[in-house]
């Protein structure tokens, strides 16, 4: 076999877009690349700290308190460029909430306040007094299904389904511009704006959503599309070693069983 | 004569009386109909307290506190004090209720009122505290409360409302509870721990507050005590952890749960040992005393009740069956949780089982336990057991932390999970029991049956 492959990790603001649990993601991450004998690499990079030396292949961005979202929205801005154009030659990124807000156009409040995004998605979301706080069940976008089916290597469970199961908690309404995809349509739960069915934003390799939990861990597949996505811009097509994800696929199923009992 | 005073206290005695006679533990039930009747039912008993009311919250540590100053005071005062009922608006008027006259005549020198931390200001406004203590802020079941700094925020707004002469105690280690003596101009009392190091395991931290709450500064932390708890300033305002009045040094965690501290007052001084564990019984045993002191008992006393104080039911309780010690902790937030596996990571082999309920009182989202650093247990476990609605996700989280577990350890049944647990340890060995919220109350029902042999052991 060739030599170790290896992947560097991003983690944007980890400091301060870390309230909703989301940590789960990096590790969930990490871990299987090492399962698998991929070396993993983490970088946190933070408020002033320039991400220009570095060429990641995953970025994850957390959710975080609207206090630290203003203070990071400021300092994205100076690495809007960079994120732009490492996403525009390939590489992945992952957002959830409060950072998928941020990489949006822009975030208006409910007192008018505009926070400007960085504008990756083209998507914008307006504050609202509804709270979305709930189980949140999401058919993936039918464009990334078959993607995700080869990329996902188990050694005892047949993939029957490529659907999402998280958590949601915002009171952002997220409306989606015509060049971004939504990540998938809602089967239970609010999503993006809970007006149009669709949760979160795909723009190549980039991806946003509402989905807390942590999100990776009991989504084993999209776990490791990720991972195949990230190594194909420096390795091609990889083929993983698959896992045992017994107690992922329960932990999956137990949550869908949650949303299905909520009102 | 109040009609609808009296109408309420009525249908709220009535009530009580049909919920006890079918053995229901609706504690709250006779107060959310007494308040629905009148409006004001909370309010105008309080007005009949000579002493008024002291009213207590924070996340972690509100119900500890509240039974430990209620152990100090009584001695002093006839307290009343919502012990068994709930801490939102109704179950304050339930306790009232239960104590009052059918005339809504209450006969008691002091409220003692533990309040949840989104109900505080509307029991600023129902109970008229003299006394408002504040212990802290965590991230806490988000899915209910919402943000740390959006609750600190409805603070600010209630205590600037206060007439002068209440008084605020305090935890000044927290920079998020010590901003408020800004929205305050009345009296204020610090409590706070002094030593600059903890000797219990470090943990990943989950400080909610790294910011300086006046100008936005990164904060400068010379110690880190638990979370965003510790000894801080701004490097580019005058922002500063105050001085407290009362504080705690010397600090030794005993490996029999039990801890010594040096209780400091002044220039008086004197060594406290007392059967809790862990950094946040500290921040209890403080805030207790400082409260106690405050309304006129010595020193001496406050330390003789605090020498003898046993924790509220399940924060952290001693049973035994069949020879096998039982240790339960409740855990509910990811800064209570992670003070709870330091306090554990003591010991050199740890028999653990962990109960993750996502009911609406343990919180509906999971995520926190990923906030929690398990990965400090991994290489002290000997076995571990796994139950609750939830028990997938939390066996997730501990395979990610690198555990090894097999799913014949992750059981539905919280009952079945105790006793099989116990059957598979040796005698003499501990088991510890991390249930949340409404699992606590699945062990207290297995602990009772099961349990002829308890040590300790205090009815709710």
């Amino acid at each position: 076999m060739a030599k170790t492959m290896t992947l560097n990790i991003c983690h944007l603001y980890p400091d301060l877009m870390d309230t909703y649990g989301d940590k789960g993601n990096t590790v969930t991450f990490q871990k299987r690349c090492r399962w698998r004998g991929i070396d993993v690499k983490v970088a946190n990079i933070s408020v002033g700290q320039p991400l220009s030396n570095f060429d990641f292949d995953f970025y994850f961005f957390g959710g975080g308190q609207d206090k630290a979202q203003t203070i990071v929205g400021i300092d994205l801005q100076k690495k809007k460029r960079h994120l732009e154009t490492a996403v525009n030659n390939g590489a992945v990124l992952l957002s959830i909430c409060g950072g998928y807000q941020l990489l949006q156009k822009y975030f208006k409040t409910k007192t008018g306040e505009i926070i400007k995004g960085i504008g990756l998605f083209d998507a914008f979301t307006v504050g609202s007094d509804e709270r979305m706080i709930q189980n949140l069940l999401v058919e993936i976008n039918s464009e990334l299904e078959q993607d995700i089916k080869d990329s996902y290597q188990t050694t005892d469970y047949r993939l029957s389904t490529t659907n999402l199961i998280g958590f949601e908690n915002h009171s952002g309404k997220t409306y989606l511009g015509k060049n971004v995809q939504p990540l998938g349509r809602v089967i239970k739960g609010a999503g993006n704006s809970g007006e149009d069915k669709t949760e979160g934003a795909v723009y190549k390799n980039a991806f946003g959503c509402y989905l807390h939990g942590s999100l990776l861990p009991k989504n084993p597949h999209f776990a490791d599309y990720l991972i195949v996505k990230s190594l194909e811009r420096r390795y091609g097509k990889v083929k993983l070693k698959p896992l045992n994800d017994e107690i992922e696929w329960l932990a999956h199923k137990s949550a869908i069983d949650r949303t299905r009992s909520q009102t | 004569m109040d009609f609808k005073l009296f109408l309420a206290t009525l249908a709220g005695k009535i009530l009580a009386f049909v919920i006890g006679v079918f053995g229901g533990g609706a504690t709250a039930a006779p107060g959310l109909y007494a308040l629905k009747i009148d409006p004001n039912f909370v309010s105008k008993l309080s007005k009949q307290i000579p002493q008024g009311s002291i009213i207590i919250s924070g996340t972690n540590g509100k119900t500890t506190t509240a039974r430990l100053t209620y152990d100090i005071l009584s001695i002093k005062y006839q307290v009343i004090h919502n012990r068994q009922g709930s801490n939102l608006l109704r179950g304050i008027a339930s306790t009232m209720i239960t104590n009052c006259s059918i005339f809504g005549k209450l006969k008691f020198d002091l409220a003692l009122w533990e309040v949840d931390e989104a109900t505080l200001p509307e029991a600023i406004n129902n109970v008229f505290p003299k006394t408002i203590v504040l212990l802290n802020l965590f991230r806490d079941q988000l899915d209910r409360y919402g943000e740390v700094d959006s609750t600190r925020v409805k603070w600010q707004k209630a205590l600037r409302t206060l007439p002068k002469n209440t008084t605020l105690i305090l935890n000044c280690d927290d920079p998020g509870i010590s901003i408020l003596e800004k929205s305050f101009a009345g009296k204020k009392i610090f409590f706070g721990v002094s030593d600059s190091k903890v000797r219990l395991p470090a943990v990943a931290t989950v400080a909610d507050v790294k910011h300086c709450l006046v100008c936005a500064a990164g904060l400068i932390f010379t110690a880190q005590l638990s979370a965003h708890l510790g000894h801080y300033r701004c490097p580019s305002c005058n922002f500063k952890r105050p001085i407290p009045s009362i504080s705690a040094t010397n600090i030794i965690f005993k490996p029999d749960f039990s801890t010594s501290i040096s209780l400091n007052l002044g220039n008086q001084t004197s060594t406290v040992n007392y059967p809790l564990p862990g950094l946040y019984n500290i921040y209890n045993v403080l805030a207790a005393s400082a409260t106690a002191l405050n309304y006129g008992i010595d020193l001496a006393t406050v330390i003789e009740k605090i020498k003898k104080f046993s924790t509220a039911f399940g924060r952290f309780q001693k049973t035994t069956i069949n020879d096998r010690e039982l240790l339960t902790f409740l855990i509910k937030n990811p800064a209570g949780a992670n003070e709870v596996l330091r306090i554990i990571s003591n010991l050199s082999k740890v028999n653990l089982l962990i109960i993750l309920n996502d009911k609406i009182a343990d919180g509906r989202d999971v995520s926190w336990i990923w906030d929690t650093d398990w990965e400090i247990l991994k290489n002290k476990v000997d076995n571990v057991f796994i139950s609750g609605i939830r028990r997938f996700d939390m066996a997730l989280r501990l395979k990610y932390a690198g555990f090894k577990l097999s799913k014949n350890n992750v059981y539905k049944e919280v009952n079945y999970s105790i006793l099989n647990a116990l059957q598979k340890l040796s005698t003499k060995d501990t088991l510890i029991i991390l249930p949340t919220y409404t699992a606590l109350l699945d062990v207290q029902k297995t602990l009772s049956r099961a349990g002829e042999k308890v040590t300790k052991w205090q009815k709710q």
